[in-house]
């Protein structure tokens, strides 16, 4: 995961219409897309939803001027995550469905049901809609620009100001566990040999995210006396402007929403 | 564990983000009321370290891998589970809207799972256990091991309530993977609170080894 990070804020950083809009649209649009096909009941009407709400991403994925293979390296990345829980649906039955028809019978008895494999397709469509709005919010927009929008958008101040700095930090710590790593591989120690005893690498993993709670907790300290010399105190916050939304972001913002919105509306009450 | 987007009905979701929001705020009170202006950085921090700390891959020992939760070990170093609650549902929020890592509306489930759980099970236990035995490490170990065995149970009652994965088959494969794991995360986390212990013991909020 950490390998990503820089990669992802590098799309974050290039320049397009979409990575040029407010950043509360994007993650309201990203929440309403993803909350929409969510909402949908696990029935084929996902399929439509999702072409729908997967063409929607496409076009903005297109306006954002980023490489199709920018969004594949990262949607096999999550694929991971989700793609075990769907590919074992179509072995078992659920509550979702009545009546079940085997369409092909395994050794041990294992059986794979018509009705199982079609839940699963329509997990798998509401899994693959919901990461790639995710994607496209993440890779569209900075973390720190995520953060302000967040704060605008009423996050409690308690969490504003530690998520601002661990945001800031987790590039710090991505160095870190690099040059973990290389001494590591520089004393050939690795986890996954099988020839070294098992509590040796278990001792020195330990000792390793010790070291890694102790340095980050040093890191703090380090900063909370920079802070200090900055004029730090009790009740202090994070200071984030106002930015009224212009005529043309309040005008995607609202046909993104109703798009979303109706679409999903009109295809749960078609008959 | 972080369980995607889709696995779980929005109703339901709603629901468990409905329990989450009461631990989210008792553990902004937490922040508000424990958490000095001394603590944020530190805070902070020690959330990037956790998120970078699962990170690292754990290997498994029948070739698969997994990952340390740092709930336990951040709930018994800060003295809180309210701290664990805090440092976890940051380190979330970041995983599941930067990295796609644990969804956005399941999100609710995924703090209750590994925050709450993980915070509660890891610094009670903790306690508790270091007041019978009077053994900081192995109270910690025992707790640490805990806090992930019942939050991948409680994953897998999620799932089977959600109907994308039957009951007894969850808990049997969810319990016996995260029942090795945990002992990889109780090694760990008795490992690296000796470590903090030996290196730094004015960080621990009760020194090790002392019953709370």
């Amino acid at each position: 995961m950490i390998d990503d990070l820089y990669a992802i804020e590098k799309s974050a950083y290039r320049d397009s219409v979409i990575h040029r809009l407010d950043a509360r649209v994007k993650l309201i649009i990203a929440l309403a897309g993803i909350v929409a096909i969510v909402a949908m009941p696990y029935s084929t009407r996902v399929y439509e939803l999702g072409a729908v709400l997967f063409a929607f991403f496409i076009v903005l994925w297109f306006c954002s001027r980023l490489s199709p293979l920018v969004y594949l390296q990262r949607l096999l990345f999550i694929l991971p995550f989700g793609i075990f829980l769907i590919g074992f649906q179509i072995f078992v039955k659920n509550k979702y469905y009545d009546i079940f028809h085997p369409i092909a019978t395994l050794p041990f008895g294992i059986e794979i049901y018509a009705e199982s494999v079609e839940f699963a397709s329509i997990l798998f469509v509401k899994f693959i809609v919901s990461v790639s709005f995710i994607i496209l919010l993440s890779s569209t927009t900075k973390m720190q620009d995520l953060l302000e929008a967040s704060g605008r958008l009423g996050l409690p101040r308690e969490f504003i100001l530690p998520l601002g700095m661990m945001v800031r930090y987790i590039f710090v710590f991505a160095e870190t566990f690099g040059k973990i790593r290389s001494a590591m591989d520089a004393r050939c120690f690795d986890p996954f040999d099988r020839n070294l005893p098992y509590r040796y690498r278990l001792r020195q993993l330990g000792y390793t995210i010790g070291m890694f709670f102790i340095r980050s907790y040093e890191q703090g300290e380090r900063t909370y006396t920079s802070m200090l010399c900055r004029g730090y105190g009790e009740g202090a916050h994070l200071h984030i402007r106002s930015r009224p939304l212009g005529l043309g972001e309040a005008s995607f913002f609202a046909g993104a929403l109703a798009f979303i919105v109706l679409s999903t509306i009109l295809i749960y009450l078609r008959p | 564990m972080h369980i995607p987007d889709a696995f779980i009905p929005m109703g339901q979701a709603l629901a468990y983000w409905v329990i989450a929001l009461i631990f989210i705020v008792l553990a902004l009170r937490w922040a508000r009321n424990s958490m000095g202006e001394e603590k944020v950085p530190l805070v902070a921090v020690l959330a990037a370290g956790i998120f970078a700390m699962q990170a690292f891959n754990i290997p498994v020992p029948w070739g698969t891998t997994g990952h340390l939760l740092g709930a336990a070990l951040a709930a018994i170093v800060l003295g809180s589970p309210y701290a664990g609650i805090f440092v976890l549902t940051l380190v979330l929020l970041v995983q599941g809207i930067i990295f796609g890592d644990g969804g956005i509306t399941v999100m609710g489930a995924n703090i209750i799972n590994m925050g709450v759980v993980g915070g509660f099970i890891g610094y009670y236990g903790y306690t508790a256990l270091n007041g019978v035995m009077n053994n900081a490490y192995i109270a910690a170990f025992i707790a640490a091991w805990a806090s992930v065995f019942v939050s991948a149970l409680l994953c897998a009652v999620e799932l089977a309530i959600a109907g994308t994965f039957p009951l007894v088959l969850g808990l049997v494969s969810m319990g016996m993977y995260h029942a090795v794991i945990g002992l990889i995360e109780g090694g760990i986390t008795a490992v690296a609170l000796y470590l903090i212990a030996a290196a730094r013991p004015d960080i621990l909020e009760r020194p090790a080894g002392v019953a709370a």
